[in-house]
């Protein structure tokens, strides 16, 4: 168990320096890819529903710290999205061993599609009007085409930590 | 063997709210403190990283680019010595519009003085158009203190630290900037539009004389947040609806917000 929240707290840490120092500055069509999204969704998909959504909280939180967004707002949409993964986990839809290849990364892809618009109503709702400004869509696009590149990589590395754990599915 | 790990756990946790407090307290508030603690955490990771792929990418790019570094070099002594003769050429028109600011009791542009300051990172999300430099409170900068390179007005200091500073761009969605134009009667609210995208002024009277390529400067306003007089945008396109009686317009920012390795802070604080 501890071993496990030792390499959960280490990824997540890792994982949110990797996207300020490599991923933000390396834009794609103009757009930053969000990592820091694809982590919790892969835990989820692991179907570990609580260590995902904590995953999903800190480490949208610790990336706010970096960012001048509403603070906390990164990782409510992180939270959301391991909520919404987890259901699918759960039943191990998504699983990388039982499921055909593609499964993993197309969830992914929905996921990084759906999250900057999750982002911006969010935004919209605490008063923040201003987020929508930009171009969305092109956000949505990079964000699922590189979720789905990027999904089995995470989903194993998650599934590792997951095991490390012994968190069963819950 | 329980209890003893027990122990250990409760002293880990105790060290890790006291480090958190004090980090909170010595930041000055709860949020600032809490984004320090965040940052304290992300710092050495992302330290590590930078260090171990910096070489990798200088010398992927050296090795593929070489050409185009001897040609941009050779680009830049050219653009050296043209900005060196304009310096030259306008010292005496400076001198002329210091002396007639200073009659209309306005803080002259030209004699504020400086920090020059390295961009460290660009702004990490997709939302907010900003960027941290390598200076802080400790070489005298202040939330607020507007930042110039490139060409013109960048943004401005919006939180700062012992020894970096975050700088929220004039494309920002949330940016307005107060500026002039022509003869410096009509002035203007420049909104930002997000990243990547151009400035726009909105519902400037008919009478004003615009065309493309007219120059709008800070107004410098009583209260505004910038001193009067630093180039913002230039007319791009004009926008004009038929019956109305206002003009928009899409305007490049003057200073070149895509290529920033250097920025000079100006150590002005609004309101002064």
């Amino acid at each position: 168990m501890t071993r496990g929240l030792v390499a959960l707290a280490l990824c997540t840490v890792m994982l949110v320096a990797v996207q300020i120092t490599i991923i933000s500055p390396l834009r794609i069509a103009g757009v930053v890819v969000m990592v820091v999204w694809l982590w919790p969704v892969s835990l989820a998909l692991t179907g570990r529903t609580v260590v995902s959504v904590g995953a999903g909280f800190v480490t949208g939180l610790l990336f706010d710290t970096h960012s001048l967004t509403p603070f906390g707002l990164t990782g409510v949409v992180g939270v959301l999205l391991a909520l919404a993964a987890a259901q699918l986990g759960r039943e191990g839809v998504g699983d990388l061993d039982a499921a055909a290849w593609w499964v993993t990364p197309a969830l992914a892809a929905a996921a990084g599609f759906a999250a900057p618009l999750i982002f911006v109503i969010l935004g919209f709702l605490t008063g923040h009007t201003t987020l929508w400004r930009g171009n969305l869509g092109v956000m949505m696009v990079v964000n699922a085409v590189a979720f789905f590149v990027l999904a089995r990589p995470l989903t194993r590395l998650a599934q590792r930590v997951a095991e490390s754990g012994g968190w069963s599915r819950t | 063997m329980a209890s003893a790990r027990t122990r250990r756990g409760v002293l880990s946790g105790t060290v890790a709210v006291i480090l958190v407090l004090v980090i909170i307290i010595a930041s000055g508030g709860v949020l600032s403190g809490i984004k320090a603690a965040g940052r304290a955490v992300v710092a050495p990771f992302a330290w590590v990283l930078t260090e171990v792929t910096r070489p990798i990418g200088n010398a992927f790019a050296g090795a593929f680019n070489y050409s185009d570094v001897v040609a941009q070099n050779r680009q830049l002594r050219a653009e050296l010595g043209r900005a060196q003769m304009q310096g030259n050429e306008s010292s005496a028109m400076l001198q002329q519009l210091e002396e007639v600011t200073t009659l209309q009791n306005l803080p002259f542009v030209g004699s504020i003085r400086v920090v020059t300051a390295q961009v460290t990172t660009n702004s990490p999300t997709n939302f907010s158009a900003s960027f941290t430099i390598a200076r802080g409170t400790d070489d005298g900068l202040l939330a607020g203190m507007p930042v110039v390179g490139n060409g013109g007005l960048i943004g401005r200091v919006v939180a700062v630290s012992a020894h970096s500073a975050t700088v929220l761009m004039i494309t920002d969605a949330t940016a307005i900037t107060g500026a002039t134009f022509g003869n410096g009667h009509t002035d203007v609210l420049i909104n930002g539009r997000g990243v990547d995208e151009n400035v726009v002024a909105t519902a400037v009277p008919l009478s004003s004389p615009i065309t493309p390529g007219t120059v709008f400067t800070t107004s410098g306003l009583s209260g505004g947040l910038y001193p009067p007089g630093i180039p913002v945008a230039t007319v791009q396109t004009v926008l004009l609806t038929p019956g109305a009686s206002t003009y928009d317009f899409s305007l490049t920012p003057t200073a070149d917000l895509h290529h920033l390795g250097y920025v000079d802070v100006m150590l002005w604080e609004p309101g002064t």
